[in-house]
C-alpha cells in the first residue's frame, strides 16, 4: 500500500508539466544535417557535390553542343564557341565533360548504395546470429568475396558480357566491392546485439529481421552513411578505372572513355592538355569533395570528434 | 612550499566555478560559487544526485578539466599553494606525492598490458627515493594494507577480481602517503558485501595514516558511514555544510532531508521511504532563485525570485531561505512551513501485516530442485561451474518474491531460466498458465514467444533497455501488435493508458519523446509500462532500482508495488539490496553461491537471520539512522 500525504506535485501539476517540457527543449541533439554541415570540410564538400549534381540535372542546359556531335573541326583550341576545345574526332570537349558528370554520379549512387545493401544485409544477419551455422557460411562467403583479386575479376566479368550498359559496371563493382563493409558491420552489430533494448524487443515479440533491421540498425546508421558514401567514392573510381582500361560503355560518354579516347588518340604526346586535364580533374575533385563529406559523416559516428 | 600550520586548512576552495562551453551547443555553469575547506586528516563526504556537479567539481581541483570545461573564476589553495592556474609541469610534483585519487571508472585504470608491481614501481620511482628492493618491500606492505594477497603482486590486472583491482588501486593512491585523497564513487558498480568491506577499509586506513579524504558519492548512507563532516550538492551549488553527526540529527536543507528519508530500517515495523519528485534543473537555462524550489516542499515565494546564500546556521552552512527565517531572523511576518526534520514529499509506506495473505494465492511458476551447471572447454580440460544448485520457490499471482543475494550467487541465471533465455542442467521449471502447466525448457520458436506474453522482464539499466532511436509511442505499441494485434486507434488509446498506469501524465506529452528527454526514473517507468502491456503474469525485475539515484528508488518501488496490487501480476524481484526487498516483497529468497540459504516471509527473514550469510548482506545495508 502506497500513500502521498500531501499532493504536493501530483500528476498533472504545472510545475511538473514545467519540469518535462524543460526536458525536452533542452537535451535535443543536434539532427544529424547540422552536425555533418557544422564540419568545414564536409561543408566544402557538399556545396562542390551539389555543383556536380546541377552540372548533371541541367546537362542539356548547360552543354553548348551534343557530346556525340563529331560534325566540329578537330583539334581546335578553347575559344567561346568551343570552351575547352574539339578533340581528334571533332567533338566539343567541354560537352563531353558536362555530360559526362552523369555517369560517374550515377555509378557512384547507385553502385555505393547496391554495395552499402549487400554489405549490410550480409554484415548485419552474419553478426547477429554470430556462431551458427548461418553466420558461418555467411562469413564464408564474405572472407572469400575479400581475397578474391578484384581487379583480374572485374576485367573478366565484363570482358565477357555481351553488354557493356552503364548498369552491368553498377553491378559489377557492387559485387566486388562489399565484402570489407560486410565484415565492418558484422563487427558493429555484434556489440550492439547483446544491449538490453534488443533482449526487450525478443520479450516483445519481434522476429529477427524485425531487431535487425528496425531496432539494430537505426543505431548505426551514422556508419552505415559513412560506409554508403565511402562506396559510392570507390565506385566512381572504378568506373572511371574500367573505362580508362577500355571496358566502360563506348557509347556513352563518361569521363573515363573520355581519359581512355584521349589515351588512345595520344593527347599528351600531340598536347591537348585541356583533353585530358578536364576530366581528371574533374574526378579528382569529385571523389575530394566526398572524402571530405565523409568528414563530416564521422562526426556523427564519433562525438568526440565534434568539439574543435 | 611552507608545511602549514596547525589549523590552516589543507584544502581551501573559494568561489570555484567551472564552465563548459562547447562551440556546437549551450555553454553552462556545472559548478558555481563552490566554498569549502578541508583540514588535514578529514574525511569530508560530498553528496550529490547524478548530474549535481560532483565529478566536475573533483576534476576541477584535480586541475585535470579538458577542453570545452575550464575554471572560470574562484581558486583553489593546496597545502599552502594556490594549484589553480599551475601549469602541468608544476602539478605533477603534487600529484600523486601530495594529492592522489581513486576514480570512478578505476575498474579499467590499471594498465592491461603491465603486471601491478611495475605500476607501483613507476608512480613511487617517480616521486620517491626508493629504489629496488625497497620499493618491493613498500608494495608488499601496501598489499597489506589493503588486504591482497601477495601472489597478485605479480599478476596481470585482468587476474584480478573487480574488488580487488579498486583494493589495488586504493593501494596505489596511498603508495606515497599523499595528504589527500580523492575518492569520486570508488566503489560504484561492485557489490555491496566488497563495496562496504573496502569502504571500511578506507576508514581505518584513514585512521592510522591520517590522510584527509574527499569521498563523492550518490549515496549518502555510506557517505554518513564514514565521514566526518558532509557536503551536500545540488546543481552545481553546495547546499549544506554540516558535520555529519549534526546533519543526521537534524538536516536543514529540504534536499538533505529528501536524501536521508530514501533510506529507512528494514527491521522496523513500518518503514517509510521518501522520494524526491521531479528531477535537477537544466544548468545550461539561466534560472531565477533557489535551484531546488520546483521539487521542494517547503519552497515560500521567496523561493522562486532570489538564490539563497549559503549562510553559517548553527554548526554548519546551508543555503535555504526557509531555514535561514526558521533559524537565524525569524519569520518576520511570513508564513512558513513547519519546522520539520523529514522531507514532506511523497512517501512509500510498507507496514508488517500486508504480506500475509499474498502467500497464500495461487501458484503461477514452479522452481522444481533446478540445477544450472556451466561448462567450459578448455582444450581437453573441462572446467564445471555451478551457477544455481537445487533451488526450489514458487511464484504466486499478485505477490512479490525477492531474490537476494551478492553478484555472482545465480541470481541472474535463475532469472534467464524463468525467462525460457537459457534451460536448467537439471530439474524443471514449470509455468501454470490459461494452457495448463508447460515445461518451460520446452518452449522454441512460436512457443517461447508466445510465453513471453505472460513472463516479461524489467532490466536493471533503463539506458540501455529503451532503443535510443525510437519514440516511447513506438516502443510500447510492438508488443500489442506483436501478441495482441491491435491496430490504429485501439493501439494508440492502449499506449495512452499504458503510460497513465505509469504516471506519465498527460499521455500526449510522453508519447512522441524520444528516451533520452527522460530522466532515470521516467525511463524505468516506460521499461514496465512495456513490461505490463501485454498484461503478463509474471515480471522478472532485474535490480530494477539500482543504477538509479538514492532520491528516486522509491518512486519506483511504489509503482511495481501498485501494480501488484492493480494488476494481479506476481514479480521475481532480483536484489541485492535488502531494504528494497523489504519494501517491496512478500516471501525472500537468500542466495549465496547458487544455493538458497535462508527462505521464507521477508519481515520474519529480516528480523531473524538464520544463515550467517543473511546477516552479512543485512550488514551492508547502509543505515545512517
Amino acid at each position: 500500500m502506497s500513500t502521498t500525504p500531501n499532493d504536493f506535485m501530483a500528476e498533472g501539476e504545472p510545475d511538473q508539466g514545467q519540469a518535462v517540457e524543460q526536458v525536452g527543449s533542452s537535451t535535443t541533439p543536434d539532427s544529424w544535417w547540422q552536425v555533418v554541415w557544422s564540419s568545414k570540410k564536409a561543408r566544402v564538400g557538399l556545396v562542390i557535390l551539389g555543383l556536380y549534381v546541377l552540372m548533371a540535372v541541367f546537362a542539356p542546359l548547360i552543354a553548348p553542343h551534343d557530346p556525340l556531335d563529331g560534325s566540329f573541326t578537330p583539334l581546335l583550341p578553347p575559344s567561346g564557341e568551343h570552351w575547352l576545345g574539339t578533340n581528334t574526332n571533332g567533338r566539343d570537349i567541354a560537352s563531353q565533360l558536362i555530360f559526362g558528370s552523369r555517369i560517374s554520379l550515377l555509378v557512384g549512387l547507385f553502385g555505393g548504395a547496391l554495395a552499402t545493401a549487400i554489405a549490410l544485409v550480409v554484415g548485419l544477419v552474419s553478426g547477429y546470429t554470430e556462431g551458427t551455422i548461418v553466420d558461418d557460411v555467411l562469413s564464408f562467403v564474405t572472407n572469400v568475396a575479400l581475397v578474391i583479386p578484384a581487379l583480374p575479376l572485374i576485367i573478366t566479368l565484363v570482358a565477357y558480357s555481351d553488354t557493356r550498359g552503364v548498369w552491368l559496371i553498377v553491378g559489377i563493382i557492387a559485387l566486388t566491392s562489399w565484402a570489407g563493409a560486410a565484415r565492418g558491420k558484422r563487427a558493429q552489430i555484434i556489440t550492439l546485439r547483446n544491449r538490453d533494448f534488443v533482449t526487450s524487443a525478443k520479450f516483445s515479440g519481434e522476429g529477427s529481421a524485425r531487431i535487425i533491421f528496425s531496432e539494430i540498425m537505426p543505431n548505426m546508421s551514422s556508419l552505415v552513411v559513412a560506409g554508403f558514401v565511402g562506396a559510392a567514392t570507390g565506385a566512381v573510381g572504378a568506373e572511371a578505372g574500367l573505362a580508362v582500361l577500355g571496358l566502360g560503355d563506348t557509347r556513352s560518354v563518361s569521363w573515363g572513355t573520355m581519359l581512355y579516347q584521349a589515351d588512345a588518340q595520344g593527347a599528351i604526346q600531340q598536347g591537348l592538355l585541356t583533353w585530358i586535364f578536364a576530366p581528371g580533374l574533374a574526378l579528382a575533385i569529385l571523389i575530394t569533395a566526398m572524402s571530405f563529406i565523409n568528414f563530416g559523416v564521422d562526426l556523427l559516428s564519433n562525438p568526440h570528434l565534434r568539439e574543435d | 612550499m611552507a608545511r602549514p600550520n596547525e589549523g590552516t586548512p589543507l584544502l581551501e576552495v573559494r568561489n570555484l566555478e567551472v564552465r563548459y562551453e562547447p562551440k556546437a551547443s549551450r555553454s553552462l555553469t556545472a559548478v558555481q560559487d563552490v566554498n569549502f575547506t578541508i583540514a588535514p586528516g578529514e574525511f569530508v563526504g560530498l553528496i550529490g544526485e547524478s548530474g549535481s556537479g560532483k565529478t566536475t567539481l573533483a576534476t576541477a581541483l584535480l586541475r585535470l578539466l579538458e577542453k570545452p570545461g575550464r575554471i572560470s573564476n574562484g581558486t583553489i589553495m593546496f597545502d599552502g599553494t594556490d594549484i589553480t592556474h599551475l601549469d602541468q609541469d608544476e602539478l605533477r610534483a603534487i600529484r600523486w606525492r601530495d594529492l592522489s585519487t581513486v576514480f570512478q571508472s578505476s575498474m579499467n585504470s590499471l594498465n592491461p598490458v603491465v603486471r601491478i608491481e611495475p605500476q607501483f614501481r613507476d608512480a613511487i620511482e617517480q616521486h620517491s627515493d626508493l629504489r629496488g628492493e625497497d620499493v618491493s618491500a613498500r608494495v608488499r606492505e601496501l598489499f597489506d594494507m589493503v588486504f591482497i594477497d601477495h601472489r597478485f603482486i605479480t599478476a596481470f590486472p585482468h587476474e584480478l577480481s573487480g574488488g580487488m583491482k579498486q583494493r589495488v588501486n586504493l593501494a596505489l593512491a596511498l603508495a606515497l602517503d599523499p595528504k589527500l585523497v580523492l575518492l569520486d564513487e570508488p566503489t560504484t558498480g561492485l557489490d555491496v558485501v566488497v563495496q562496504h568491506s573496502i569502504l571500511q577499509n578506507v576508514r581505518k586506513l584513514q585512521e592510522e595514516k591520517g590522510f584527509a579524504v574527499l569521498f563523492i558519492s550518490h549515496d549518502i548512507g555510506t557517505v554518513l558511514d564514514l565521514s566526518d563532516r558532509i557536503l551536500v550538492m545540488y546543481s552545481g551549488r553546495i547546499v549544506e555544510d554540516q558535520t555529519a553527526a549534526e546533519l543526521l540529527r537534524e538536516p536543514l536543507h529540504p534536499y538533505t532531508k529528501g536524501l536521508l528519508g530514501s533510506y529507512g530500517d528494514p527491521r522496523a515495523e513500518t518503514v517509510r521511504i521518501t522520494y524526491i519528485p521531479g528531477r535537477p534543473p537544466d544548468l545550461s537555462l539561466v534560472s531565477e532563485g533557489c535551484s531546488f524550489a520546483p521539487r521542494c516542499p517547503e519552497k515560500i515565494d521567496r523561493c522562486l525570485t532570489e538564490y539563497p546564500e549559503l549562510l553559517p546556521i548553527e554548526s554548519g552552512e546551508v543555503a535555504c531561505h526557509v531555514a535561514a527565517l526558521h533559524r537565524l531572523v525569524g519569520a518576520d511576518g511570513i508564513e512558513l512551513p513547519e519546522r520539520n526534520r523529514r522531507f514532506v514529499g511523497p512517501e512509500f509506506v510498507k507496514t508488517a501485516d500486508e504480506s500475509a495473505h499474498a502467500r497464500e494465492r495461487d501458484i503461477v511458476l514452479t522452481v522444481d530442485n533446478v540445477t544450472k551447471v556451466f561448462e567450459k572447454r578448455r582444450g581437453l580440460k573441462v572446467d564445471r561451474t555451478v551457477a544455481v544448485a537445487d533451488t526450489s520457490f514458487v511464484l504466486r499471482k499478485g505477490a512479490v518474491t525477492a531474490l537476494v543475494g551478492q553478484s555472482g550467487s545465480g541470481k541472474s541465471t535463475l532469472a534467464r531460466m524463468i525467462t525460457g533465455i537459457d534451460s536448467p542442467t537439471e530439474g524443471r521449471i514449470v509455468f501454470h498458465g490459461p494452457d495448463g502447466d508447460q515445461e518451460v525448457a520446452s518452449f522454441r520458436g512460436r512457443a517461447l514467444r508466445s510465453y513471453r506474453s505472460h513472463v516479461q522482464m524489467v532490466f536493471q539499466d533503463p539506458y540501455s533497455a529503451l532503443n535510443p532511436t525510437k519514440r516511447l509511442g513506438q516502443i510500447l505499441e510492438r508488443p500489442l501488435v506483436n501478441y495482441h494485434g491491435l491496430k490504429g486507434d485501439a493501439r494508440r488509446k492502449r499506449v495512452e493508458e499504458l503510460l497513465e498506469t505509469v504516471a506519465l501524465t498527460p499521455a500526449d506529452r510522453f508519447i512522441n519523446r524520444y528516451a533520452y528527454e527522460l530522466s532515470g526514473g521516467q525511463r524505468q517507468r516506460v521499461v514496465i509500462a512495456r513490461a505490463l502491456a501485454v498484461l503478463p503474469e509474471v515480471i522478472v525485475a532485474d535490480e530494477p532500482i539500482s543504477s538509479l539515484d538514492v532520491s528516486i528508488r522509491a518512486e519506483i518501488l511504489e509503482l511495481l508495488n501498485d501494480l501488484v496490487q492493480d494488476h494481479d501480476v506476481g514479480i521475481l524481484y532480483i536484489t541485492h539490496d535488502l531494504l528494497s526487498a523489504r519494501m517491496l516483497a512478500d516471501e525472500v529468497i537468500v542466495l549465496n553461491e547458487g544455493r538458497v540459504v535462508e527462505q521464507g516471509p521477508v519481515l520474519q527473514v529480516i528480523r531473524d537471520p538464520q544463515d550467517p550469510y543473511t546477516r552479512t548482506l543485512l550488514d551492508a545495508v547502509p543505515n545512517p539512522f
